[in-house]
């Protein structure tokens, strides 16, 4: 179990990175928390043999608050930068909730926001709770930016839309919005390290008892992250009601394509959608962002 | 009861702090793996990738062509006796011969001057195997046209046992009620913190080990048996372990690796399993397969009992030999009942070879056993604490297996833990998904006979007092694997010799410099190494207060020494420090020396098997657990666990309650999420912590750990163990727990989140069926 020999980049500008990634490759993966790419390199799952470090792009760590665009998290926030984010508390608490049920303390200190998204895991625990926010993403590339909706970013298990071979993922945008709660409820086999079964995410905005508009993003239940818009379709326009609740979590197991494995049956998995997206609606309508 | 009660003790039954805890909590401490030699190199082992393959060659050439690689060993250059725990079953080498048998088998190994270069060499040694059909299904492992895994063991039976005591048939007959249940354990593995390590070196013809033992003594016996040396000239020690429960009783394989490494280098090696080999190695839990049927009268008083079990050993004997037999032979002892029928099989499979671990062979069948108890007092309609007091074993009784119970408070246990958990009031009172449930249990102080046929004493120890009294040293074999026994011994050597804790050194676990002990297991050392060092303090204490005698011109006999004060019983006035009279010892008679041993009485029977669970004496348990059931999800909460123990006297309350939790943790891990799982070709699935998952400290209950009175006269000060006997009531516990919220019965193990709600879900489509 040793990592095998690399060179090492550490750029101290995101032009300087871009050109880097574009110079060197394929042969090149960008390091951020390396939680996750060090691993595996030392299970020989990756073989860079160059890695390029962000740890010197210091503008891309912060969670800021920009009137008219929103709250902006850069890549390189780590998930307990999430966690601790009072501009997150005041705004969308759900995040950090989110964030502080990933993994365990440690990895929540190294572990970044960017690296979890592009590492495209189908279980990962920010992108339904972002989705269900309509976050958009920032790539930066040699030749320009682009902003791409999180909810078109995941292409299959570990893919997404960056181009690996010169774009860097820079900021998680969380648009101004009129939402009036979310929440994410993950389900793992225990409270401490431990991936998820199956998570749902849920945004709601509310007129009284009327659900004006809901968003529902499905974890680990699907190959990417995935919205559940015929239990959404289910809730728009109508007076909430436990009936409707348990009708959208219906629903919502009919978008969801589980599969088998080690930590449970795709049977399983459907039946904990249909209840955690009924329990996480109730959450988010009764409580706000939480 | 005894005269010496607790009041008169000055050092015993006090929470000292561990005599270690500066250098752990500091980390100053130096494990194994921390140690560095002069010229040392590092060893790693090749191992086999597949469940069942004949190796046709062995192509080392390139490997030792690598820069850095200062060995490569087969089984060419190792010893080929084979071993394992009873000569009936030596059945594995050092490094393969013929033939691999579970995916992890070892087969070659190298020395580098460096660890990185050891995975080169590694990846350089061609092996060209014949893959052969694998055994994976224990319940079909002695079908007929199964592959044999080892050629003297016919239709891969490993052991087959049959026990009768009794009439069994005959107690069914009479009895008001016989029911059958079937339940299913889980291979769990020990996942010690610290991972295996030993480090060996030759000077000349003497071998020394470093390793992260339970037992120096059963490594050193092993070790000079396979390379024929005198055991004089094997010295096997360790520094500090960090945990072992069971899975390293054994020798690992890295000391008879290292050892060939060593002596073909003449330099020091550092052999080691990182933790994905450590799974591969196991010696774990067993998984076994418990059909159990009872009789029992209309007051729900059990007339005998028919445990008819089989047990997955994987490719070799391992400790699993003794598992087998106390998987039975611990099911007689919190019940009284006079008929009692045990058949096992132990099979061998094409997996990890299992072996002990915490509670050996006992925790799972303890799961069935109690789970099956409240079967049947919920079809008599009996309380489940009830129908468990009614049967509860008695003191000064013996067991249809003829095991000699003393001290024995199994039953105020369980009226003590039916006090504190509010049981009357909780019992179908709780809100929906909640339930409450009870089981208990019992285990061995320290085993009545030895690890090896041997008639050595099981422990001994020796005391030397410092020239100017201000110290004293104890040297003991006891194993301290994190458990505490250095600092219990201690405490015992103090009391008995009329000392201070805070003045004892100690120098233990080392063949060469200690005096014999057999080790970590069976939760011997505070009752067997304890009786030893009780024995030394002793002596002690008696040559002191005869030079103060001397020094006092008094007789001896009208003089005590207690916590380092000399004074005369009738006389406090006259004293004398033990200090000066220890240094006055030394001046006129040399120095001043005390040394016990300490051998079992005969116990047992002489039927076959009849030694295992044999003990002096035997604690006892009872623990009541509330839990909340997620009804849709089928999540399991642990909201309390109250244990109740009858262990004796106490020698340190905190240490004590520090097991109690270890041991919940490492039930609760077992009872609700442990489980090694296997692809279909015999390679492991999660032989890592992400996914062999262990409780955290945030999955932990509100534990409650109280005791009731007791003392064995067995036992030095009458103290009986703890260790391992917490571990067997949990899983049970829980099962009960969860039958108790939500009506149904999780009939295997791990009592998973999923197979809950499956149990529920099932459950509500027969309601919905009519």
């Amino acid at each position: 179990m040793y990592l095998p020999d690399f060179d090492y980049y550490a750029p101290e500008s995101l032009e300087e990175a871009c050109n880097l990634l574009n110079a060197l490759g394929p042969r090149a993966k960008v390091l951020a928390g390396g939680t996750d790419v060090l691993v595996k390199m030392k299970h020989g799952l990756l073989a860079p043999t160059a890695l390029v470090s962000l740890k010197a792009l210091h503008e891309l760590k912060g969670i800021t608050y920009q009137p008219g665009r929103g709250v902006v998290i850069g890549a390189l926030a780590t998930h307990n930068d999430l966690v601790n984010s009072p501009i997150l508390h005041e705004r969308f608490l759900s995040v950090s909730e989110a964030a502080h049920q990933m993994a365990n303390n440690q990895v929540r200190n190294r572990g970044t926001v960017g690296g979890n998204l592009v590492n495209a895991i189908p279980s990962a625990d920010l992108p339904p709770i972002l989705i269900a926010l309509d976050a958009s993403i920032t790539l930066v590339g040699s030749t320009g930016s682009r902003s791409v909706p999180l909810d078109s970013f995941f292409t299959g298990p570990s893919c997404c839309v960056i181009d690996p071979e010169g774009e860097i993922l820079t900021e998680v945008v969380l648009p101004e919005q009129d939402t009036t709660g979310s929440t994410y409820i993950k389900f793992g086999l225990r409270r401490s390290g431990a991936l998820s079964v199956a998570g749902v995410a849920v945004a709601v905005t509310m007129e009284g008892d009327v659900i004006r508009a809901a968003r529902i993003c499905l974890g680990a239940v699907y190959p990417v992250p995935v919205r559940a818009k015929d239990a959404e379709e289910v809730l728009v326009g109508k007076r909430w009601s436990d009936d409707l609740l348990a009708e959208a979590g219906e629903a919502a197991a009919c978008c969801a394509l589980p599969i088998s494995d080690i930590r449970g049956s795709a049977e399983y998995r459907l039946d904990l959608v249909r209840a955690l997206t009924r329990r996480a609606l109730k959450r988010a309508i009764t409580e706000g962002h939480v | 009861m005894s005269t010496d009660t607790k009041q008169d003790y000055a050092v015993i039954g006090h929470s000292v702090p561990k005599i270690d805890a500066r250098e752990k909590v500091t980390g100053t401490a130096k494990y194994t793996a921390d140690l560095k030699f002069p010229n040392m190199l590092y060893g790693k082992i090749l191992t086999s990738p597949h469940a069942h393959a004949r190796i046709l060659s062995i192509d080392t050439s390139e490997a030792e062509k690598i820069p850095g690689v200062k060995a490569v060993v087969t089984h060419k250059d190792a010893p080929t006796l084979k071993y394992g725990i009873s000569p009936a079953r030596w059945d594995e080498n050092i490094f393969c011969i013929d033939k691999v048998r579970f995916v992890g088998d070892k087969v070659a190994a190298v020395a580098c001057v460096d660890e990185e270069t050891c995975y080169k060499a590694l990846a350089a040694i061609k092996v060209e195997y014949e893959v052969l059909p694998a055994v994976l299904d224990p319940l079909h492992a002695t079908d007929e046209d199964q592959p044999q895994i080892h050629d003297e063991f016919p239709r891969n039976i490993n052991a087959e046992i049959h026990q009768n005591f009794g009439d069994v048939d005959e107690a069914f007959r009479r009895a008001h009620y016989v029911r059958t249940d079937t339940f299913v354990g889980n291979r769990t593995y020990q996942t010690p913190l610290e991972p295996h390590t030993a480090t060996s070196m030759w000077e000349g013809d003497k071998l020394t080990v470093y390793s992260s033992t339970q037992s120096p003594h059963y490594f050193q016996y092993y070790i000079a048996r396979e390379f024929g040396l005198p055991m004089g000239n094997v010295r096997v020690l360790k520094t500090y372990v960090g945990g072992g429960f069971g899975g390293k009783l054994e020798p690992t394989g890295l000391e008879f690796a290292g050892a060939v490494l060593a002596r073909i280098t003449g330099r020091p090696v550092k052999m080691f399993y990182d933790r994905a080999e450590m799974f591969a190695h196991n010696r774990g839990r067993h998984r076994q397969y418990m059909t159990l049927t009872t009789g029992v009268d209309e007051n729900g008083k059990i007339l005998g009992v028919h445990a008819d079990f089989i047990m997955d050993g994987g490719a070799y004997t391992s400790l699993g030999i003794a598992t087998a037999y106390y998987a039975g032979a611990m099911l007689t002892l919190t019940y009284e009942f006079d008929n009692f029928r045990f058949d096992m099989l132990r099979v061998y499979t094409n997996l990890p070879a299992c072996g002990a671990q915490r509670g050996h062979g006992a925790p799972q069948p303890r799961y069935a056993f109690e789970a099956h108890l409240d079967n049947i007092a919920k079809d008599l309609g009996i309380d489940p604490i009830e129908i468990r007091i009614r049967n509860a074993r008695r003191p000064n009784t013996v067991t249809p297996n003829e095991f000699k119970v003393n001290s024995c408070e199994l039953r105020a246990c369980l009226e003590k833990a039916r006090e504190i958990s509010g049981w009357r009031e909780k019992k179908g009172k709780l809100p929906k998904g909640r339930g409450i449930g009870v089981a208990t249990g019992s285990f061995v102080s320290g085993a009545g006979y030895p690890i090896y046929r041997t008639d050595l004493p099981h422990a001994a120890a020796m005391i030397k007092v410092g020239e100017d009294g201000t110290s004293a040293t104890l040297y003991t074999g006891a194993v301290d694997i994190g458990q505490g026994s250095d600092t219990v011994l201690c405490q015992m050597a103090a009391e008995a010799m009329g000392y201070t804790y805070e003045q004892m050194k100690i120098v233990a676990a080392d063949t060469e410099t200690t005096p014999h002990d057999f080790g970590a297991y069976a939760s011997r050392q505070t009752l067997m190494s304890g009786a030893a060092v009780r024995q030394a303090g002793e002596e002690v204490k008696r040559q002191l207060l005869e030079t103060a005698a001397e020094m006092l011109d008094f007789p001896p006999e009208q003089l005590d020494v207690r916590a380092g004060r000399v004074f005369a019983k009738d006389n406090p006035e006259t004293t004398l420090t033990f200090g000066e009279v220890a240094r006055r010892h030394f001046v006129t008679k040399g120095p001043l020396v005390g040394k016990g041993s300490y051998t079992p009485p005969k116990l047992g029977g002489t039927f076959k098997g009849a030694p295992v669970g044999t003990s002096p004496a035997y604690s006892f348990a009872a623990q009541v657990s509330e839990v909340e059931i997620d009804e849709e999800t089928g999540e399991i909460k642990v909201l309390d666990v109250w244990d109740v123990h009858d262990c004796g006297t106490v020698i340190n309350p905190s240490l004590l309650h520090a097991q109690v939790h270890g041991a919940l943790f490492m039930g609760m891990g077992e009872a609700i999420w442990e489980e090694v799982k296997f692809d279909g070709n015999g390679r492991i699935l999660n032989a890592n912590l992400s996914e062999y998952r262990l409780p955290t400290a945030l999955d932990m209950p509100r534990v409650h750990s109280e005791l009731v009175e007791s003392y064995d006269p067995a036992g030095p000060w009458g103290v009986k163990e703890v260790g391992e006997g917490a571990t067997l009531p949990t899983m049970g516990c829980f099962r009960n727990a969860i039958f108790d919220a939500m009506g149904v019965s999780v009939d295997s193990l791990p009592l998973s989140y999923e197979k809950v709600w499956r149990a529920l879900k099932e459950k509500r489509e027969r309601e919905a069926a009519g």
